[in-house]
């Protein structure tokens, strides 16, 4: 019942901004899109400052958990929150213990921007400067 | 499954997509009193040109319950009959409007209006943002018997049908129906309110309808019902409360009644529910789980005055602060429906099943823990004119 609208839901977060990886994350993207998923590998542009693997690793557990996502599941920068399984509740919570972990405090609307871990990284290296 | 997609009110194609500004934010109580997502879709969406009326725009999904399950509830007449229109109250012993309003009959007439209005002029104009509000949620009532009469195997065929269902749905259409005539000529009566604007919103709402994802299935439809049930429950108990409070005990009278026939339609709802438990708790579950995740949608999300496009996040906000109706009642009714239909004493669930259940019985605690963590941030609520009262301004 529920699958129908959730497709809706999964469009419109197709739009979000390019953002460009770092060589070493080029690295990742490869082994996470080895024959799992069907996703090209677009071209990102990242805007802000590029953000420590630290920091995304820390992310992307914080992710895992939230999620409830075995160890070895596949996250990293690219992933979207929405494709990992994650609604809007999860991702309201993602973005609290983000907060939590790193010591910040997120605007609302930077809030509703992060779609991806890399994108949360970002923003928690920005906050932390 | 049986699953039509109805795409005709598809709105993303046509119009330019924007971030709806001021929309509820997750992290704001707002994010529950508001109708549906926020920031992964926009569900909800303005015309490019002026002063329209929002309108929903999710896909609208039709006829999801599996068509041999409408015979369950044929089956379930003789039940209803025996223990669902119980519920009902004669006409000979209900209250109407008149009981609670001066009397145009009498002398007396002119000094009990003006009484009326030396009460209401005690009472603050944030109280009457909420109490216009909950009325016109009350006036669009077609709306709500229309979406009652959408469901399979419930509905009234003709408009006279006979089954016990279509006997409650008329019967409980006809019970909500005083509810908004007392308040529409309470608010009239007392002054303080533009009530053309009133009007217009009105107009506007029944004219919008609403669409809260119910999909012509009764098990959504009633766990649906059964919420808004006691949600309106509580906002008319605490309007009753705080018109006491602003010295209006017939004000409170008014709103006290009111909640008591949203108690006993609670009751109504939340029985036929249960008994969905009883005979398929694996669906009803599911059901249960598919309405939270989709969120409730408050039956006037979709109100507009032809001047502020967010006149329902502006309302709720209000209802918000005076605690008429909160993000916490929203957590407080869905752990009483939990707790109401066993659903953590479920067994021999499917997979599925668990993980809805699951699903149902810890989100209360994830809702307050938001909640909290909104309240805990030092917000400036601005102040804004709102057309109902003349634009005089209020605090959100």
């Amino acid at each position: 019942m529920a699958s129908a609208t959730a497709s809706s839901v999964s469009f419109t977060s197709l739009s979000s901004s390019l953002k460009k990886n770092q060589v070493s994350h080029l690295k990742k993207v490869s082994v996470s899109f080895g024959g799992k998923s069907f996703k090209p590998v677009p071209l990102r542009f990242r805007v802000a400052c590029a953000a420590k693997p630290e920091t995304v690793e820390k992310v992307c557990e914080i992710v895992r958990k939230q999620l409830a996502l075995p160890a070895d599941s596949a996250i990293t920068g690219e992933s979207k929150f929405a494709s990992l399984g994650a609604d809007s509740l999860d991702t309201v919570e993602i973005v609290m213990g983000l907060e939590e972990e790193f010591e910040i405090s997120v605007e609302e609307e930077s809030a509703q921007s992060i779609t991806t871990v890399q994108e949360a990284a970002d923003m928690i290296e920005k906050l932390k400067e | 499954m049986a699953l039509k997609l109805n795409l005709v009110n598809c709105q993303s194609q046509k119009y330019p997509s924007f971030a709806l500004p001021q929309m509820a934010s997750l992290r704001s109580p707002k994010f529950f009193m508001a109708s549906t997502l926020r920031s992964n879709s926009k569900e909800v969406e303005t015309l490019k040109k002026p002063f329209s009326p929002p309108r929903e725009v999710h896909v609208q999904v039709t006829h999801s319950m599996p068509p041999q399950k409408i015979e369950i509830f044929k089956s379930l007449e003789n039940w209803a009959e025996q223990n669902l229109l119980v519920h009902l109250k004669p006409v000979e012993k209900s209250w109407q409007p008149q009981d609670f309003l001066p009397d145009p009959a009498s002398d007396g007439f002119h000094d009990q209006v003006k009484e009326l209005r030396e009460r209401a002029k005690e009472i603050p104009d944030d109280y009457f943002i909420a109490l216009v509000g909950d009325m016109v949620t009350e006036e669009a009532l077609p709306t709500y018997q229309t979406m009652l009469n959408t469901l399979d195997g419930v509905r009234d065929e003709t408009g006279a049908s006979l089954t016990p269902w279509a006997i409650w749905t008329r019967a409980w259409t006809a019970e909500e129906n005083r509810h908004g005539d007392l308040l529409n000529k309470y608010l009239y009566l007392s002054g303080r309110v533009d009530m053309k604007q009133i009007e217009k919103t009105i107009q506007y709402l029944i004219g919008s309808g609403m669409d809260p994802r119910t999909e012509n299935n009764p098990y959504l439809g009633f766990i649906y019902t059964s919420f808004q049930e006691r949600a309106t429950f509580i906002s008319h108990g605490n309007t009753a409360r705080l018109a006491k409070d602003h010295g209006d005990v017939k004000l409170a009278q008014i709103c006290g009644t009111i909640a008591s026939d949203e108690k006993r339609h609670e009751t109504a709802y939340t029985k036929i529910v249960e008994k969905l438990f009883e005979i398929d708790p694996d669906g009803t579950v599911l059901a249960f789980s598919d309405m939270m995740r989709k969120k409730i949608s408050m039956p006037a999300h979709l109100m507009y005055d032809g001047r502020d496009d967010n006149l329902f996040e502006h309302f709720s906000a209000v209802a918000q602060r005076l605690g008429v109706y909160t993000a916490r009642d929203y957590a407080d009714i869905l752990e009483f429906l939990v707790g109401r239909w066993k659903v953590a004493d479920l067994t021999g669930l499917s997979a599925e099943g668990q993980k809805a259940q699951d699903y149902v019985c810890g989100l209360p605690p994830r809702i307050r823990r938001l909640e909290e963590r909104a309240q805990g941030r030092v917000k400036q609520a601005p102040i804004i004119p709102f057309s109902w009262i003349y634009d005089r301004e209020v605090k959100l």
